[in-house]
């Protein structure tokens, strides 16, 4: 009995896209299949791994990853270098919390201080997150553009209500972008639309339609994901090619599956591998899904999703 | 072929005689249509027109009971490659495997006592299966029966490809209806009689696509039709793509010998990452996912997962009704009110989280519609907020008696005062991104 | 093509007032400019409008059919307030219209009025939780709403199958199911069922320079496949009527002297059949 693979010839592809400089550079995106489907064209690069730091200690975190950095997140350059020679993450993310104003509301000047000495310490390519605060990170990331001028970053996250300034920074220092909307297929065509048409190239954003974890909205972070893979090459749209980002950590580690203590809820089983579980879990449905680069907190989290990726690729 | 309704409907009697179950022709037509109902249930349909619409209305993924039952496991039946399309159908079976050299029994009890109750939904390990590792067939039958007794309501897997050791465990289990996998080219002939003897369903075990369908004609010619494909994926991108490929060739191409439910087998030994490989076929069209170690962590995002993949995308995802605290809300602390959808609740509840304002958010049963969409459809109308806020306990411990409503629904605020005496209503945002300033605004 | 003037809803804030204060001026000007514009039937949507409503449905029909020689849609899911409506409405123009049915247990008493009254109904093919898929399940929902209709004794007639119209900014692909949906009612009965939609909601959240757009084209490509009536804009409608050849010329193949309107009309029939994903800026690119 003959059997004929069932090959679907997509017209379109994702974007590829290089962060970092010298020799410690990253490939992100790129291919022309839909995730891991070898048998029908180019596949997409590695999905990367960023390992998520913050420019003041995770005292918001959740114990279980809290513990994880203990010895190394009192000074944010200890903690990235521990994170590239230690955990050998592919990228580091900054995320800037401590300059939101309900946070330690630290200054422009100290946040770019921590970028300028985090950047000297690694060689890996570093993301830089805003703290999510609108106004505050339209002033703290343009600084920080101007900051990590030349070592091709990823800044972010550019949203609608402020991607004007945001996008004119990454512009003006060579960066690349992530562009975000909330679990809104045809919000993150527009927001992509309108960067682009500010001049800035659609083959240097992110796209990231909002993470959700395991059991909190996943199913619709999935969908979507994989709705923009589908415009990318099955309709060649271009405004929906550049490579997705997922923002894992932040969206796991606050949710109880990941804080509720054994005693507390016997039926769910160990709160050590369930944290754990939950953010690699996370990870991997989102990869099948089409990210194409993952932010995430826990080391061991990581290495799961690693071992898994080197079955996927 | 599938036919439409209308077309299904031109075959049957048109006597409207309700014998179906139906209140017309026409409607049973339309289920028919849907799969949501059989043609034996008509008395009068000819027989020439009863096999046109057997052949038509035959899913293109046979669907297949494994166990039995209030527990038995629903599979195939699928007709979409992406959940954004239509809900997939029938949930994948998560089985236990388990060696007939372990202690089969303790792990069995594992299995038995799965179950976790997630919104609202009991979900637990549905199978074991026991593999034959021994070499010893009394073991093996030793073994299947310790499996079947701990865990008295769970589905048989019989994983085993030598037909002897199968013949024999299989009596002790026999009216389980075990699902024997482990065929292969050499051992079908056998394995058939035995399915065929005792009403079971053939695990197919190939490696790869085209050696299954060969093994799916041979199991046919020999009057089987109960089947589970497994091409044997040697890692998970095999699992994403010879599942994929199968499912697109029963749906797509109309291939009938690949038109049943798949297993994929996601033993690691390492847990944490048997855990991602479960996911990955969990989410790639997996019916059966076949694991090593059911701890309850790993069950709990295992189920979570299947909820979440085959969760119906046209059915809004509802949360319970009640008011959920953000922050460490004090007495006074402020109070909003908004629908059960779950994107407009992740949404607003988000961005209150933003406002770092400790805060309480009501949420009402609207069916899981938007604020809008529910105010048109009249289930979030004055009256309804005000018995609400009236009759449910979560309002009494509320001291600053002042609900925000959402801007969308301003027009509810004079009727919601006179319905609501001694409350003040107070219209928030049209946005749930205006909530962080709207918040911190009152706070300073 | 009937088209149901959509104006008079409690959502726009000039109409909400004027029915607040039971001012006839605001409501009659509209009702009458609609009329002249081409609507055969005016909408008369007050809202759930839980207190109250029968008083106020009545002060509508009445001043509506004051100044406008038509039938009125009654547009309420409050029940009492569509039978008080239909006491007062004059059918010396036509027979009122209920909005709506559906297969929600709820919305059962509306065919109760539509038979005592022998008046035409909508039936909306959702039920209770959740929206229809695709083409199959809406029908398969008509199928139960005309046995009812049967069983309460409202003639198949009587009723406009309203497929939903949904917004095709947030979910796109509905907009050609709805329209396949609409080729599939007529083939429920012979003679064909009749159908409606509330057309404007496709372009609901869209901006507003995109929206005449929208509901010109998407008018055009329904009533090609045999629509029978649209709650909707009457001047819009009645300018999209002019576009119709231009629409027809371009699905045939042909190219405009206008690049700007070809470009309009080809970008927004792909957005509309789901060929390209819907952005607010689709016609920019």
């Amino acid at each position: 009995m003959a059997y004929t693979i069932p090959v679907e010839n997509l017209s379109g592809k994702v974007q590829e896209m290089t962060l970092g400089t010298a020799g410690r550079t990253v490939a992100v995106g790129g291919g022309t299949t839909l995730p891991f489907h070898t048998f029908e064209g180019v596949k997409s690069n590695r999905p990367v791994i960023a390992i998520e730091i913050q420019d003041v200690p995770p005292a918001d975190w959740p114990d279980e990853v809290r513990a994880q950095y203990d010895a190394v997140s009192g000074d944010t350059v200890t903690w990235a270098k521990y994170c590239q020679d230690t955990l050998k993450a592919d990228a580091i993310a900054l995320r800037l919390t401590g300059t939101h104003p309900d946070r330690e509301n630290r200054s422009v000047e100290d946040a770019v201080a921590t970028i300028k000495s985090v950047l000297d310490a690694i060689e890996v390519p570093l993301i830089i997150l805003g703290s999510n605060h609108v106004e505050k990170d339209s002033k703290v990331l343009v600084a920080a553009a101007e900051a990590a001028s030349g070592r091709n970053c990823v800044i972010g996250k550019a949203q609608e209500a402020n991607y004007k300034t945001i996008v004119a920074a990454a512009l003006a220092h060579n960066h690349k972008l992530i562009a975000m909307s909330e679990l809104d297929i045809n919000l993150a065509k527009q927001l992509n639309i309108l960067i682009t048409q500010m001049g800035f190239d659609a083959a240097r954003i992110l796209t990231d339609p909002m993470c959700s974890a395991l059991g909190y909205g996943l199913e619709y972070t999935y969908s979507v994901m994989e709705r923009i893979r589908l415009a990318a090459l099955a309709q060649n749209d271009a405004t929906m090619q550049p490579p997705i980002i997922g923002d894992v950590g932040m969206y796991v580690w606050k949710i109880k599956e990941v804080t509720a203590a054994e005693a507390d809820v016997p039926a769910w089983g160990a709160l050590a591998e369930r944290g754990v579980a939950w953010e690699s879990v996370t990870a991997t449905a989102l990869s099948i899904a089409g990210a194409n680069m993952l932010i995430m907190r826990h080391p061991k989290a990581v290495d799961a999703v690693r071992k898994t990726l080197d079955e996927l690729c | 072929m599938a036919m439409s309704g209308v077309e299904i409907f031109k075959l049957l009697p048109k006597t409207n005689c309700k014998k179906c179950g139906f209140p017309t022709c026409l409607a049973f037509a339309m289920k028919l249509a849907q799969r949501q109902a059989d043609i034996s249930a008509c008395p009068d349909v000819s027989e020439a027109a009863k096999a046109t619409l057997g052949e038509a209305s035959a899913p293109p993924i046979r669907g297949i009971k494994l166990g039995l039952g209030d527990r038995a496991a629903k599979m195939g039946e699928e007709n979409v490659m992406f959940r954004h399309e239509k809900k997939f159908v029938n949930p994948c079976v998560i089985a236990l495997n388990v060696a007939d050299t372990d202690d089969v029994a303790a792990r069995a009890k594992n299995v038995a006592s799965s179950e976790i109750d997630r919104v609202g939904q009991k979900l637990r390990v549905d199978a074991i299966s026991i593999e034959f590792k021994s070499g010893d067939a009394a073991k093996y039958e030793a073994a299947v029966k310790a499996a079947a007794e701990n865990a008295p309501e769970s589905a048989v897997i019989l994983n085993c490809s030598d037909a002897t050791v199968v013949d024999a465990a299989v009596k002790a289990v026999a009216a389980r209806k075990p699902m024997i996998y482990g065929v292969n080219d050499s051992n079908i002939d056998a394995m058939a009689a035995i399915a065929k003897a005792h009403g079971l369903i053939l695990g197919l075990k190939a490696d790869g696509i085209e050696a299954v369908m060969a093994l799916v004609a041979k199991a046919k010619a020999a009057g089987v039709e109960d089947l589970v494909l497994d091409p044997c994926a040697k890692n998970a991108r095999e699992i994403i793509e010879m599942n994929t490929q199968i499912r697109r060739s029963a749906l797509k191409k109309g291939e009938k010998s690949l038109g049943y439910p798949v297993l994929s087998n996601c033993v690691r030994e390492d847990s944490m990452v048997e855990a991602n490989i479960a996911a990955v076929a969990v989410a790639k069209y997996a019916s059966i996912v076949l694991v090593s170690a059911v701890e309850r962590w790993k069950n709990l995002a295992l189920f979570t997962l299947r909820q979440n993949i085959y969760t119906d995308p046209q059915v809004p995802m509802q949360v319970p009704q009640k008011v959920y605290k953000i922050g460490e809300p004090s007495a006074e602390a402020p109070l909003m009110i908004t629908t059960n959808f779950s994107l407009t609740y992740f949404i607003v509840a988000g961005e209150v989280e933003n406002s770092k304002v400790p805060s309480r958010l009501a949420v009402m049963d609207c069916e899981g519609l938007s604020v809008l969409t529910a105010w048109a459809a009249g289930k979030f109308t004055a009256n309804k907020i005000a018995q609400f806020v009236t009759e449910w306990e979560e309002f009494k411990e509320v001291a600053n008696k002042e609900l925000i409503i959402p801007g969308q629904v301003a027009i509810l605020s004079g009727a919601l005062e006179d319905k609501l005496p001694g409350w003040k209503i107070t219209v928030g945002p049209r946005e749930a991104n205006g909530l962080p300033v709207f918040l911190k605004s009152r706070a300073a | 093509m009937i088209i149901i003037g959509e104006k008079l809803s409690v959502i726009a804030k000039r109409v909400r007032l004027a029915m607040e204060a039971r001012d006839k001026g605001p409501i009659q000007e509209i009702a009458e400019r609609q009329f002249r514009e081409g609507a055969a039937i005016i909408d008369a949507n007050i809202g759930p409008a839980e207190d109250g409503g029968e008083d106020l449905m009545q002060w509508m029909v009445t001043t509506i059919q004051e100044k406008v020689h038509a039938p009125v849609c009654l547009d309420t899911t409050n029940v009492s307030a569509l039978e008080a409506g239909l006491k007062v409405h004059n059918n010396q123009w036509g027979k009122a219209l209920l909005n709506s049915t559906s297969n929600d247990p709820e919305r059962f008493p509306v065919l109760e009025l539509a038979a005592k009254y022998n008046c035409d109904v909508i039936g909306l093919t959702v039920g209770k939780g959740g929206l229809p898929a695709d083409a199959e399940e809406r029908a398969g929902i008509a199928a139960e709403i005309m046995a009812r209709a049967m069983e309460y004794g409202v003639p198949l007639e009587n009723i406009y199958l309203d497929p939903l119209v949904l917004q095709i900014a947030t979910t796109q692909d509905q907009a050609v199911k709805v329209i396949e949906t609409i080729r599939m009612f007529q083939d429920l009965n012979d003679p064909p069922m009749k159908t409606v939609v509330g057309l404007s909601n496709i372009s609901n959240g869209c901006p507003k320079a995109l929206r005449p757009i929208l509901n010109k084209y998407y008018f055009l490509m329904l009533a090609e496949a045999g629509l029978t009536a649209a709650i909707a804009d009457a001047a819009e409608m009645a300018e999209a009527m002019h576009e119709k050849a231009l629409i027809a010329e371009v699905m045939a193949g042909k190219t405009l002297d206008d690049p700007k309107k070809m470009a309009e009309i080809v970008k927004t029939v792909d957005v509309i059949m789901n060929k390209t994903l819907y952005a607010h800026s689709y016609l920019e690119m």
